[in-house]
């Protein structure tokens, strides 16, 4: 077995943990979960690049309520180990592949654990209604409980995908290549929405606009 | 000491979400320490109730469920009426939502995530997660101190803390500072993304960051930028293996 992966199974976990439970300190971010697995892998360069690729993925999701949406913390962590070791950019496309899928798998094991949480509180309803501390806190503590066997769950079933992907799928360079082109593109288009649903479609396209003017100016002074 | 433990717990707030009460019993949970001051201790009846109450429907931003904790048990404290009570946790359910996902999901998140997307294409990667961090949680740390105080000091009046001006300037802000940010990021993620790329492996990336802007966008409603990229990577990879 790779040696990093106890490492990274843990990281998962805890990513996965922070997004809702606690403490939501945005470790969960992919910037966070892929630069730290990327150095958990040995490989930080690969670490950030596809940090930077699902981040501008997770800059659409607005995480309001008890809406469903992908986690990406765990899906991040998956997606670094199935980059790392690949020269240059050629498994960028298949990882960022790898990692939506599982940020996908992610999201539908949060509603089942909210849904579980539901029953759980509907179990201890009379307890609840009669002012019952030890029942908040049963509650409290299954619940964390819960995700963070989600979140491991989830990254482990990454880190499985991830490690098909690395010994059975063979992708040639040119495919590698092709790959990598779609998956920066559609991260790049995942961003501008992300952008425009944050400020607005219409009122808030100047600002973006601004923002943008101002990057390429950057890049070219660079 | 009480307000601390409060504050550690508030960092769990969504541990037992659930879509009966939503956070009702994380704010249970927050709010305990504080009632325990009610007349009669942790074994009265004004304890027993007042958890009760705490532990029913009740939403709210995570960051900003101190502010209703600590407000709602200071109400218990002071012995406002339960009517009181009960207005007051139901008015709290949507500002606070509003004003948090503003600020924070609207906001801070984004800005600090487009500044950390930026720094990453100059700076070494150890770096960027730790930038992130201080930035994203000098906000949120921030929020949730301020919102907890808040709360603790006004009590039954914490519309008050709501209504400040620079509550509402920041709010009016964080979109527009975020667009700014993220537009800014996008150029800059781009070129790092591509170099050493070939010019037309460069067009190809544009033509399909186009097509996804423009099918989540504008035409597919339930179509997201997940979905796209699983979809463009996944059709690119298909018609690989088929030529083969």
């Amino acid at each position: 077995m790779d040696p990093t992966i106890p490492a990274l199974l843990l990281w998962g976990m805890f990513v996965g943990v922070d997004l809702v439970s606690f403490p939501q300190i945005m470790i969960a971010r992919p910037i966070v979960a892929g630069s730290v697995a990327g150095f958990i892998t040995g490989d930080p360069v690969g670490g950030i690049q596809i940090a930077v690729i699902m981040e501008l993925f997770a800059l659409e999701v607005v995480p309001v309520g008890g809406a469903r949406y992908p986690d990406y913390g765990p899906a991040t962590v998956a997606a670094a180990y199935a980059v790392s070791g690949s020269p240059g950019v050629l498994a960028l496309g298949l990882a960022t592949l790898i990692g939506l899928v599982t940020a996908y798998a992610g999201g539908i094991g949060i509603q089942i654990v909210r849904r579980a949480n539901t029953t759980d509180v509907e179990r201890c309803r009379s307890r609840l209604d009669s002012g019952d501390r030890t029942a908040v806190r049963g509650l409290q503590f299954r619940g964390i409980t819960r995700d963070a066997l989600r979140a491991l769950s989830v990254t482990a079933a990454g880190l499985v995908i991830g490690y098909a992907a690395r010994q059975w799928l063979l992708v040639d360079v040119g495919d590698a290549v092709l790959l990598t082109i779609a998956a920066v593109g559609a991260s790049l288009a995942a961003g501008l929405i992300g952008a425009m649903k944050i400020t607005g479609r219409r009122s808030g396209v100047r600002w973006i606009a601004l923002g943008a003017i101002s990057g390429l100016i950057w890049v070219n002074l660079l | 000491m009480r307000l601390a433990n409060v504050f550690i717990r508030s960092l769990a707030v969504q541990g037992a979400w659930n879509f009966e009460r939503m956070v009702g019993v994380g704010i249970a949970h927050m709010s305990e320490p504080l009632l325990r001051d009610l007349p009669g201790g942790e074994s009265g009846e004004a304890y027993g109730d007042a958890l009760r109450r705490s532990a029913s429907f009740f939403n709210t931003h995570p960051y900003l469920s101190g502010l209703a904790a600590a407000a709602l048990a200071r109400a218990e404290i002071e012995g406002v009426e339960r009517d009181e009570i009960e207005k007051l946790r139901k008015t709290l359910v949507g500002p606070l939502g509003s004003i948090g996902d503003r600020l924070i999901w609207i906001g801070a998140l984004p800005i600090a995530a487009a500044v950390a997307i930026a720094l990453a294409t100059l700076w070494p990667p150890a770096l960027v997660p730790l930038v992130f961090m201080l930035l994203y949680n000098a906000a949120h740390f921030g929020m949730r101190i301020w919102g907890l105080r808040a709360g603790w000091e006004n009590g039954i009046r914490v519309a008050r803390a709501l209504s400040s001006r620079g509550l509402k300037v920041l709010a009016r802000t964080a979109g527009p500072l975020a667009g700014i940010s993220v537009g800014f990021a996008l150029p800059v993620s781009a070129e790092w993304l591509f170099r050493g790329w070939e010019s037309l492996d460069v067009v190809g990336a544009l033509l399909v960051m186009a097509l996804g802007v423009t099918l989540v966008g504008w035409v597919f409603d339930r179509l997201d930028g997940l979905k796209f990229g699983v979809g463009a990577i996944g059709v690119v990879w298909m018609l690989g293996v088929l030529m083969l």
